[in-house]
This record gives structure tokens, C-alpha cells and sequence, in this order.
């Protein structure tokens, strides 16, 4: 074997080995692709250029990464430090364009989920009092029993949302319901309300505190259905 | 924010995806003040240095593979 065929084998091998460590960190490329041109909208930011539309095209490409488990901790941690140097040159006031502000709420948004970590929302509710189904029948029962309830939460929610635009206005009716007149499928609603909210990555702690306090006096009071 | 050897070893393995051996392994160098005692850009940046190495010498080689023929003539 002469040496210029041994170099090309080896060439070969080389090349093979990196394209598999290229093919290995597909993401974390991708991820440290997104951090750079993070820090590159910051550092214009900071130069004093307006750089809304390239904020916007980044939480559009990247949103998604939100309640998954892509983002290592140090990564997370990077893009919350950029993150605190860009929000810190916003300054949102009254007189911010809208643009500003939904770039200063969607921050506080990725800022929110990164606090908030891997914990879980449990909604807990108390021990049952009725007992197990035995038989069929009362399977049947209790399977009608949740359908009729499913009936009321139906047309509960239609009754709420009205001709509401977001989905948190129509929370705020069902916790108030809950609350003030004791609707217990109000506050059945509202949890279930919750957990959508949860599960698209809003913040909803505000709101849990608000469904414990009317679980409690709903506790204290004899509950209307 | 970044620092200026986090940014070049961003480059280098954007490079590296390109298949951009010789630039990868500029970035690489950059990126050595920061990440010089981790395993994996240790061989990340020697494997690079060595096809680019091995890229030269083929390309050398090529250049120096005509010959150059010379005609002796002898006495009768």
C-alpha cells in the first residue's frame, strides 16, 4: 500500500468518526446556535439598535423548547442570563410599543418556567366518601353520574366564555363563581381550566392560590352543584 | 453573556457540521483559552488538526505527482 493510499484511508476514517460527533450533538448544536444568536440580539440591543422583530423570530423558532426537557440546566441558565441583560435594557413602560411588552412578557414567561423547574402542579382532592363500585350497575352509575357533570361543565364553560377572547378571562369568572357563590362544577372547571393553562406553559401559580383559598370556603359552606 | 471562546467553539462545531475542516480548526484554536482541559475538545480539535494535516499533505502530494522527464543522449 503506497502513502497516498493510506492517507486517503485515513481521510476517510477521520471524516466518518466526525460526521458521527456531528450526528451525535444534532442538538446541542442547534441549542448553542440559538444561545449565540441570543447573544448577538443582546449585544445590538445594548448598542442601542431595535432588534423586536429578531426577539420575536427567536421565541417563534424557539418556544417550542418550553416544557421539554431539551434545555440542559447550564444551557437554561445561559439563555435566563441573557435574558436578564436584554429585559434590563427594555425598560417597559406605558409609553412601550406593544412589541416591547410582549417581548418583556415573554421573557418573564421563559423566566417563569425556568424558576418553576421540573415541579409538578398536583391538584389534590379529598378522600373519596362514596364507595367502590361492587357491581356493574354501580359502575354504570357512577359513570353516568360523571357524564351528567360532564353535561354541566359543558355548559358552564359555554355560559362563561360569552364572547370572552382569552381563556384566563374565562377563569377568572369560573374562580369568582367558585368563590363567591360556591359553584362546586365552578371550581371543578376552574381546575380543569388550570391544567390546560399549565400544560401550554403559562404561569398559573396566581391562580391555584386563588382555587385553594374558594376549595376552602367551599369547605366552610354548604356547596351549590 | 458569552465570552469570546464560547461563541468560537459554537462556530467551530457549526463549521465542523459544514464540513469546513480548516475553519473549524481555526475556532477550535480560538476556543482553547476556555475549554482546553475538556476531553471532548481535546479530541474534537487534535482529530480535526490531524485531517487537516492529512488534507495538506494529499493536496502536496498531487502537486508533486507529474514527471518531469529529461532525455540523455549518449555518444553515438
Amino acid at each position: 500500500m503506497n502513502k497516498d493510499s493510506t492517507l486517503n484511508k485515513l481521510e476517510s476514517m477521520l471524516e466518518s468518526f466526525l460526521e458521527v460527533v456531528v450526528a451525535q450533538n444534532e442538538e446541542k448544536i442547534e441549542v448553542q446556535g440559538a444561545i449565540s444568536r441570543l447573544d448577538d440580539i443582546a449585544h445590538g440591543i445594548q448598542e442601542g439598535n431595535d432588534l423586536t422583530a429578531d426577539m420575536g423570530e427567536w421565541f417563534a423558532r424557539h418556544n417550542h423548547w418550553l416544557g421539554t426537557e431539551l434545555l440542559k440546566k447550564e444551557e437554561r441558565s445561559r439563555i435566563d442570563e441573557i435574558f436578564k441583560e436584554i429585559r434590563r435594557e427594555l425598560r417597559v413602560s406605558e409609553d412601550s410599543s406593544p412589541a416591547i411588552g410582549k417581548i418583556a412578557s415573554e421573557i418573564d414567561r421563559w423566566q417563569n418556567v425556568s424558576r418553576q423547574g421540573g415541579h409538578k402542579v398536583v391538584l389534590k382532592r379529598g378522600p373519596e366518601i362514596a364507595p367502590l363500585p361492587r357491581t356493574s350497575e354501580d359502575l354504570d352509575v357512577t359513570v353516568g353520574l360523571f357524564q351528567n357533570q360532564m353535561e354541566r361543565l359543558g355548559s358552564l364553560f359555554a355560559s362563561a366564555a360569552g364572547r370572552k377572547q382569552h381563556l384566563l378571562s374565562v377563569l377568572d369568572d369560573t374562580l369568582n363563581s367558585a368563590s363567591i357563590q360556591k359553584n362546586k362544577d365552578a371550581l371543578i372547571l376552574s381546575a380543569l381550566i388550570i391544567y390546560c393553562l399549565k400544560q401550554s406553559g403559562y404561569l398559573v401559580k396566581p391562580y391555584i392560590e386563588r382555587l385553594r383559598e374558594a376549595e376552602e370556603l367551599q369547605k366552610g359552606a354548604p356547596s351549590r352543584a | 453573556m458569552l465570552s469570546p471562546s464560547e461563541k468560537a467553539y459554537y462556530f467551530a462545531l457549526q463549521s465542523l457540521k459544514e464540513k469546513r475542516y480548516s475553519l473549524a480548526s481555526d475556532y477550535f484554536d480560538r476556543a482553547a483559552p476556555e475549554f482546553s482541559q475538556e476531553r471532548e475538545f481535546i479530541l474534537l480539535r487534535e482529530t480535526i488538526r490531524l485531517l487537516v494535516a492529512v488534507k495538506r499533505e494529499l493536496q502536496s502530494g498531487s502537486d508533486n505527482s507529474r514527471l518531469d522527464l529529461e532525455e540523455v543522449f549518449t555518444n553515438g
